[in-house]
């Protein structure tokens, strides 16, 4: 059976999913969520998702959610396809140091980066006004927390090491939304260059840029 | 070389890393950090840890950070010493509903929970700051609003990833413990709004290993 993949397009969690699947070659049926119509609150979406979320991911029965720990079984499943994205398993320090990386991505990107999509991609979307203290807020948080990725970066090609793994991947979607909405941190060369140099190579990337065309060709 | 961990006899991080040492039986040193001298942010500090924060870990030379990686490292090296925290790696399903557990932690547990013990207990406590009230009730309403999920798992498992207690339990414990204890709150403690995660909850904070360490450091 084909994998099925529920969520929306645009999502910047859902993309992370489509990202890897693309990476591993990896065909798939998209189910689109009909988040307008609150799908996901259903009693009967419920049952596959307890928190009324997306994406989340039928393999043959097999249901999963949470999108990192979605991108990690596609990886693990389909190891020998594509880059591989996830050190060896039996080697302890390298393992260690992608989920350190995964983390770092989870406790000093995304909570920055997150709160401004909403505010200035998904509110303006549901014709709401963005909150621009939040934004300020939120662009000045993930600027400092950028100093601590140029020093990573500066040393290693990739957060994990000199391979690319999920946890470079997992950037993409709110970093992509972050400069389309004129939060231009991560292209300024000048300011961190490594940093820059890491985004360009990530956001470049043949999977990304077909997961972004998808997206935009539904809007 | 002894296992190092930096980082603060009070800080509710440095403590999580603390009791998986003690679950998996490993004898560590720790050394504490300056925060109030702010150590964490010297050039020094940087080098080991480039985002200023604790804690972090020196095992012979390997340095990690960030609490999740380095708990995982832990209950990987020693995997045979103390319990199994995690499932055999080669099950990749079992594994998946692991990492689908660890998730869940944080993205529907953690950053509120952090922030109540912000104003509920660390201002008051330790700032000498008023708790911001309106706020504590904001932060819970969006806990509880998760716990719906959190109950209806619990309902047809033991643990959240399964029938075996992972990593994934033992995270909740860190901000958990410290607004039900020491902020007062009720929460996932309610047995009869939560009856299965009041089970739960009974049964990961009464582990030895945590009781050993809950007092800090």
């Amino acid at each position: 059976m084909t994998l099925k993949v529920y969520g929306v397009l645009q999502a910047t969690f859902t993309q992370r999913v489509l990202v890897v699947l693309k990476e591993k070659n990896v065909s798939y049926e998209f189910i689109t969520v009909d988040w307008a119509g609150k799908t996901h609150k259903a009693p009967s979406y419920l049952l596959n998702h307890p928190f009324g979320q997306f994406p989340y991911i039928d393999d043959d029965g097999f249901i999963l959610y949470e999108s990192i720990a979605i991108m990690k079984y596609i990886a693990l499943k389909y190891r020998d396809q594509g880059a591989p994205l996830l050190p060896d398993p039996g080697d302890l320090k390298a393992t260690a140091l992608m989920e350190q990386a995964c983390s770092v991505e989870a406790s000093n990107f995304n909570p920055f980066t997150t709160p401004i999509v909403i505010e200035k991609y998904g509110k303006p979307i549901r014709g709401v006004e963005p909150d621009e203290e939040v934004v300020k807020e939120c662009v000045l948080g993930l600027d400092s927390k950028l100093d601590g990725y140029e020093l990573i970066l500066a040393k290693q090609r990739y957060l994990a090491g000199d391979s690319i793994t999920i946890a470079d991947l997992a950037h993409l979607p709110t970093g992509t939304i972050i400069s389309r909405v004129g939060v231009t941190l991560l292209e300024d060369f000048t300011k961190r260059p490594n940093v820059t140099r890491w985004w360009r190579e990530i956001y470049t990337r043949p999977s990304w840029q077909e997961v972004v065309a998808s997206a935009d060709a539904k809007i | 070389m002894v296992f190092k961990l930096f980082g603060n006899a009070r800080s509710r991080p440095t403590l999580r890393v603390a009791h998986i040492l003690k679950e998996m039986q490993v004898p560590f040193e720790f050394v504490a950090i300056d925060v109030q001298g702010n150590e964490h942010k010297t050039a020094e500090y940087l080098k080991k840890q480039p985002f200023g924060q604790i804690p972090y870990i020196d095992d012979d030379g390997f340095v990690l950070f960030e609490t999740r990686a380095i708990c995982k490292y832990i209950a990987t090296k020693w995997r045979g010493q103390g319990p199994a925290l995690f499932p055999d790696p080669s099950d990749l399903k079992a594994t998946a509903l692991f990492d689908q557990a660890l998730s869940i932690e944080y993205s529907n547990f953690d950053n509120a929970a952090v922030n109540i013990a912000v104003e509920k207990v660390y201002k008051p406590k330790y700032l000498n700051k008023p708790t911001d009230e309106a706020l504590v009730a904001e932060q819970v309403s969006k806990l509880e609003a998760k716990l719906e999920g959190y109950e209806a798992i619990l309902s047809k498992q033991k643990y959240l990833a399964g029938e075996y207690v992972t990593l994934a339990d033992l995270y909740h414990i860190t901000f958990g413990f410290y607004i039900v204890e020491e902020g007062g709150l009720m929460l996932f403690t309610d047995e009869a709004k939560y009856p299965n995660m009041a089970r739960w909850w009974k049964d990961i904070t009464s582990r030895p290993a945590w009781l050993a360490v809950k007092g800090g450091l």
